[in-house]
C-alpha cells in the first residue's frame, strides 16, 4: 500500500510544478493567484498522503485543515485587495 | 475604511464558517501536547478567523463584535497570564517557570502539575497573539487612526 | 417691432417650458431615487423586524444552544479523548465560542423548521453526488476526445428562491458539478457559465433548482415530494379521526 501512496504522491507533485509554471509566468498578478490556490488544493492531498505513508495520519489531518482554513482566507484578502486597486 | 463585500456566496459563507475556525482553533490550543499545535498556531487561526470577520463583513460591523477596548484588554491579558504563572512558581519557591512547584497548591502530582502549566501558559499566549494580530490589521488598514 | 417683440415672447415661453421640463426630470429622477432606497431600507427593517421583542430573547437562546451543540459535536470527532478533563475543557471553549458569534450560523432561520430542512439537506447530498459522477464522466469525454467540441457560453437565469443561504446552496451546486461554473449572482439572477450544450440544457431543465427549493421549503408550486410527505400526515389525522 505504501508503493501505491508514494507513486501518487510523486504525480501529484509533477503536477503541482506544472501549475507553478503558471504561478511563475503569468501575465497577470491574477492568473498567479489561482495558479497559488491550485497549488494549494494539491498540498492538502499530498500532506494526508504523506499521513498515511509515516502512519500517523491524525497528526497529518490537523496539519491540512491548518492549511485549507489558511489558504482560503489567503485568498480572498488578496482577490479583494485587488478587486478595489489598493484598498481593502 | 473596509466596506463589506458585496457578494452574497463569500459574506454567506464566511459567515457559516466562522464559529467553525474559532473551535478550531481552540482546539489546536488546548491538544498542544498531543498534537501539532500549542498556543501561538492557535492563535494566528483564531486572528485569522477575526480576519476574514473584517474583510467580509466591514470593519464596523466586526468592531461591534469585538471592540478595540476589549482588544488592547486582551493583549495585556495574555502576557499577564504568561508571566503570571511564571512568577507564580517563583514565589512559592522554585525557578521562574518550574511547573513542579504547583503541585503545593493543587491537589495533583508533579507531572499533572507541569502538564497544566504549560496548558495555562498555551492559553495565555494565544490570547495574547489572537489579539496582537488582530490590532495590527485593523491598525495598517485605517492608516492608523 | 411687433414682430421683434412676438419672437421674444415666444423665446420666452420656450425658455420657461424648458425650465419646466428640466425640474419635471429632475423631480422624477429624485423621486425615483428615493423610492429604492425606501425600499431598501424597508427590507433591512423587515429582515430586523423578524425577530424582535420576546421572540428575540427566545430566539436569542436557541440559536445560542443550537451553535452550541453543533460546535461540542465537531469538537468531539476533532479531539478522540474523552476523559472529564477534557470534556470540561469542551464545554468552556464551545460556551465561549457559541457566545462571542451565535448570531452567525442561523442568522434568519426559524427554528421550527430547522429538523424538516437538516433531514432534507441529509438526503439531498445523494442526489447531488450522483450528479458529480455523471457530469464528470461527460466532461472527461469531452476532454479527451481530440476535435474537443466544447460550445462555452454565458446563461443567465432568473431564480425563484428566496434567502441567501438557498442562493449559496444552488451556487455552491452548481459550481461543484463539472461542466458549470457560477460567475455571479446579481439582484436575484444568476450567471453561469456552462461547457457544452449538453451540460446547458441539464441546468436549464431547473431539476437542481426545484430540489434546492425542496430542502428549504421555499417554493410555492406542488413538489411531488411535498405531496408525499402531506398525503402521509393527512392519512395519520384521517385514521386518528376516522
Amino acid at each position: 500500500m505504501q508503493q501505491f501512496f508514494l507513486i501518487v504522491g510523486t504525480g501529484l507533485c509533477f503536477l503541482v510544478l506544472l501549475c507553478l509554471y503558471r504561478g511563475v509566468f503569468g501575465p497577470t498578478v491574477l492568473n498567479r493567484l489561482a495558479g497559488i490556490s491550485a497549488i494549494g488544493t494539491k498540498t492538502l492531498v499530498i500532506l494526508l498522503l504523506m499521513g498515511f505513508i509515516y502512519g500517523r495520519v491524525d497528526m497529518f489531518v490537523d496539519i491540512s485543515m491548518v492549511y485549507s482554513i489558511l489558504n482560503f482566507i489567503g485568498t480572498l484578502a488578496v482577490a479583494k485587495y485587488l478587486e478595489t486597486k489598493g484598498e481593502v | 475604511m473596509i466596506r463589506t463585500t458585496d457578494d452574497v456566496i463569500i459574506k454567506t459563507v464566511s459567515r457559516i464558517f466562522t464559529p467553525f475556525i474559532q473551535i478550531f482553533a481552540l482546539y489546536v490550543i488546548m491538544h498542544g501536547h498531543y498534537s501539532p499545535g500549542g498556543g501561538f498556531q492557535g492563535g494566528v487561526i483564531l486572528g485569522a478567523g477575526f480576519i476574514l470577520l473584517v474583510i467580509t463583513q466591514g470593519l464596523d460591523e466586526t468592531r461591534r463584535r469585538f471592540s478595540q477596548k476589549l482588544d488592547t484588554i486582551f493583549c495585556s491579558i495574555g502576557l499577564l497570564v504568561y508571566s503570571g504563572i511564571g512568577m507564580l512558581c517563583l514565589i512559592i519557591g522554585g525557578n521562574y517557570l518550574d511547573y513542579s512547584k504547583l503541585s503545593k497548591i493543587l491537589p495533583v502530582l508533579a507531572a499533572k502539575a507541569r502538564s497544566l502549566g504549560i496548558l495555562g501558559v498555551e492559553i495565555g499566549v494565544g490570547i495574547g497573539v489572537m489579539a496582537v494580530m488582530y490590532s495590527i490589521f485593523s491598525d495598517i488598514v485605517t492608516g492608523g487612526e | 417691432m411687433e414682430v421683434t417683440l412676438l419672437v421674444h415672447a415666444t423665446d420666452q415661453a420656450f425658455e420657461i417650458i424648458e425650465n419646466a421640463r428640466r425640474q419635471a426630470v429632475e423631480l422624477l429622477n429624485s423621486t425615483v431615487g428615493l423610492a429604492a432606497e425606501e425600499q431598501r431600507w424597508m427590507e433591512e427593517k423587515r429582515i430586523r423586524a423578524l425577530f424582535t421583542g420576546a421572540q428575540a430573547v427566545k430566539t436569542r437562546r436557541l440559536n445560542f444552544l443550537g451553535t452550541f451543540f453543533i460546535l461540542f459535536f465537531v469538537w468531539c470527532i476533532l479531539s478522540g479523548h474523552f476523559d472529564v478533563f477534557h470534556l470540561s475543557l469542551a464545554v468552556i471553549c464551545c460556551g465561549l465560542v457559541a457566545h462571542m458569534s451565535y448570531d452567525l450560523l442561523f442568522a434568519n432561520v426559524r427554528f421550527v423548521d430547522m429538523r424538516t430542512i437538516a433531514k432534507r439537506f441529509i438526503a439531498y447530498i445523494p442526489w447531488l453526488l450522483e450528479q458529480i459522477v455523471l457530469a464528470n464522466i461527460h466532461v472527461a469525454a469531452l476532454a479527451l476526445n481530440p476535435k474537443m467540441p466544447i460550445d462555452p457560453k454565458i446563461i443567465t437565469f432568473k431564480t425563484k428562491l428566496e434567502s441567501d443561504v438557498s442562493w449559496v446552496t444552488l451556487a455552491n451546486s452548481i459550481t461543484l458539478t463539472p461542466g458549470t461554473v457560477t460567475v455571479d449572482i446579481k439582484e436575484g439572477v444568476f450567471y453561469v457559465h456552462a461547457l457544452s450544450k449538453k451540460v446547458a440544457d441539464d441546468l436549464n431543465t431547473g431539476e437542481m433548482e426545484d430540489r434546492v427549493a425542496h430542502v428549504y421549503m421555499e417554493a410555492d408550486h406542488i413538489y411531488i415530494q411535498d405531496v408525499l410527505d402531506m398525503a402521509r400526515i393527512y392519512g395519520l389525522l384521517k385514521g386518528i379521526g376516522g
